[in-house]
């Protein structure tokens, strides 16, 4: 972990790929090259990108681009994903209305 | 806060399983599930389980999750159904939406069992409607009726990818192409076999470049890859098609015990983020516990008697047992997972090369590349042999732990033995009666009767059979290959449908004796 914390690790500079503008988060429609940029702007962690780019924060909760983020983020910067922490997980697990949220039952005992 | 001895997320075959061995030991316990109907992935699966009889082989999965429900029912288990769990506290609150409003549950023991979701891949225009997740797929044809396209490209030769390829097929899909990056099918041999048998191309060392249509799926484009996984120029190929299923793995869904504060690893031999956990689903916090796939990508069968692993240990914990009752409760259970866990496709073997069965038979390298045995290769494997009259030929060439064949034949013609992996047999100086109870048993559709001298120059070939419309007796056809390919003509002289054989069908072709060992499907002409 302490490798991916050390800001100061030189990465390359962002280099443009053609597949830049491919959808990777379709809740948020946030595309390949912004998460690359992301971590060039020196955002090494999920948990970063994710406050970044809100990257995993739509209706899905990430079910669908969680792995595909951890992958691309790896990979630029040169690491496993394994070596990556994934995103703090927080209740609520599915998305909920606040209304909902804010009722709480009465239980019937 | 209400309160029970037992919480379970989820009621797949693993949450069930837990909750029927908790509460006939007397624990009170409840399952909550977020979807409407209980059973968790058991009732999208409509085909034979592999297995051992013991643990429900060649009973189809839907069945086993109703036998589960009705068990889990008379041991007094409360499911509530439409109840979503949005978190997980320490000291065991679970929170759950239940209609329009958030309740708190206090567990004495919480076990999660929620499952996985399905992985996804990138490619230009994965975005495009019709292209979806083969659960996705199974969840439209098996549970709601509806069509998912018409044609068909299948990504993907997991067992996953070959089992949602052929239910396509039955549901009257055409699938255009079975794809994979990896050099070879990651599945079953056998599930390969049946789905390139009705002609469906294999595509190993190939993926997708990218799909067309501007609204929605209109097309595909593959091309092969190099051993690095890239694109080899000049090797493209276009399909027309309007659905591009993808079936590229599974991952826990274990975000409800990272929240509560479980020990996590990733570990890609289990699917990815999973809790650190024993043998029998205890995690690092006390009195919580995991089964099934949240903690390991796995099986259904496998799932369940982690299942039951997890509801003993929870009794333990909670005191309902001792811990030498619960040894003595997951000794037949530790031999059981560990029979399941043996073979060919094993956890420990994942990613080996293996060159020869457990019997020292080079296996067959063209079932691995494009999905069937080849032909020159078939006899080599013992359950393909010559006699004179009726005979049953078991193209299983690969070490699975799998044996309902073994019990299904009255006449003790097919022989496993006690190693469960081990290459079915013919038995010698064993009689056939030609009953067909091998056929219909084989999860794997693997068994044909072959009777080589069945008239002058002609020979019988009966072969299991789960499409519809049945062809009728007299009707005339082409008999395809282990290919696909047509190798001749054939014509219906049985069609046999009987309760024992549990809705997979018999028919019965003539063929020119020539063809006797090459001819192992039918199509209308
Ligand atoms: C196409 C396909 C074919 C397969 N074929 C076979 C086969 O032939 N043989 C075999 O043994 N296995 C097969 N399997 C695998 C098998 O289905 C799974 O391994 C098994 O279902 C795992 O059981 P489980 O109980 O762990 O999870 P699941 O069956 O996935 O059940 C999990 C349950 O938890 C619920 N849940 C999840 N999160 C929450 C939450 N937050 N709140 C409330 N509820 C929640 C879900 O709604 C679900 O009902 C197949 C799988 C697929 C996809
Ligand atoms: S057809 Fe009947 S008798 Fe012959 S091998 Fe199969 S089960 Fe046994
Ligand atoms: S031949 Fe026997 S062991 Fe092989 S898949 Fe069929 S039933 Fe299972």
């Amino acid at each position: 972990m302490n490798q991916i914390n050390d800001r100061s690790r030189d990465i390359g500079a962002f280099v443009p790929a053609p597949d830049d503008d491919m959808i990777i988060c379709r809740c948020e429609e946030i595309t390949k090259g912004e998460i690359r940029k992301a971590v060039h702007d020196g955002m090494f962690t999920l948990t970063e990108i994710r406050r970044y780019l809100r990257t995993g924060m739509g209706l899905c909760q990430g079910q669908t681009c969680a792995k595909l983020v951890k992958g691309i983020v790896a990979r630029e910067l040169n690491i496993s994903p394994a070596q990556l922490e994934p995103a703090t997980s927080r209740v609520p697990m599915r998305p909920i209305e606040m209304h909902v949220l804010a009722n709480e039952g009465k239980e019937d005992e | 806060m209400k309160r029970y001895d037992l919480i379970i997320v989820g009621a797949g075959p693993s949450g069930l399983s837990a909750a029927v061995e908790a509460a006939k030991r007397g624990l009170k316990t409840v399952v909550f599930d977020e979807n409407e109907k209980p059973g968790g992935q058991l009732f999208k699966q409509i085909h034979k389980f592999f297995g051992s009889k013991e643990h429900k082989a060649k009973i189809r999965g839907f069945v086993i999750g109703e036998q589960l429900l009705k068990e889990a029912d008379e041991a007094g288990v409360e499911v509530v159904l439409n109840a979503t769990v949005i978190g997980l506290y320490q000291d065991k609150e679970v929170v759950v939406r239940i209609g329009e409003a958030v309740h708190h549950y206090k567990g004495d023991a919480v076990i999660i069992a929620t499952g996985a979701s399905e992985n996804m891949v990138t490619f230009e225009g994965w975005t495009l409607p019709g292209v979806i997740g083969a659960g996705a797929a199974q969840t439209m044809m098996n549970l709601h009726g509806v069509k998912p396209g018409n044609k068909v490209l299948m990504l993907g030769s997991g067992n996953v990818g070959l089992v949602v390829s052929f239910q396509l097929l039955q549901c009257g899909c055409e699938v255009v192409a079975l794809v994979d990056a990896a050099p070879k099918v990651g599945g079953y041999g056998v599930h390969a076999a049946k789905v390139a048998r009705t002609g469906v191309p294999f595509y190993l060392s190939h993926t997708i470049v990218k799909a067309e249509g501007e609204e929605c799926v209109t097309g595909v484009t593959i091309a092969e890859v190099d051993s690095h996984f890239r694109f080899i120029p000049g090797t493209e190929k276009h399909f027309d098609v309007d659905t591009i299923c993808l079936a590229v793995g599974l991952s826990p869904m274990s975000q409800l015990l990272k929240m509560a504060g479980c020990e996590m690893e990733d570990n890609p031999k289990r699917g990815g983020q999973v809790p650190v956990c024993d043998e029998y689903g205890r995690t690092s916090l006390a009195g919580v516990f995991v089964a099934g796939d949240v903690s390991g990508i796995e099986e259904a069968s496998s799932a369940m008697i982690e299942g039951r692993m997890a509801g003993i240990a929870a009794a333990e914990y909670l005191g309902y047992m001792d811990k030498e009752e619960m040894d003595r409760n997951l000794a037949d259970l530790d031999q059981a997972l560990d029979g399941l866990r043996q073979g060919m496709f094993a956890p420990k073997n994942r990613g080996k090369d293996i060159e020869t069965t457990d019997e020292g038979i080079p296996v067959s390298k063209n079932l691995l590349k494009h999905g069937f045995v080849a032909d020159e290769e078939i006899e080599r494997f013992p359950g393909v042999t010559h006699a004179k009259g009726i005979h049953p030929v078991m193209e299983c060439t690969q070490n699975i732990p799998c044996n309902p064949c073994q019990d299904a034949c009255p006449k003790h013609c097919i022989r496993i033995g006690s190693n469960i992996t081990a290459l079915p047999a013919v038995e010698e100086g064993s009689e056939c009666v030609g009953c067909g109870m091998c056929v219909a048993s084989c999860s794997g559709q693997a068994i044909f009767l072959v009777d080589e001298t069945y008239e002058e120059g002609y020979a019988s070939i009966t072969i299991p059979y789960e499409f519809l419309p049945l062809p009728v007796v007299g009707e005339k056809g082409d008999a395809l290959g282990r290919d696909g390919s047509r190798v001749c003509e054939a014509q219906i002289i049985g069609v046999k449908s009987i309760p024992a054989f549990d809705k997979t069908n018999l028919l019965t072709m003539k063929v020119p004796a020539e063809y006797a060992m090459r001819a192992r499907f039918y199509k209308k002409g």
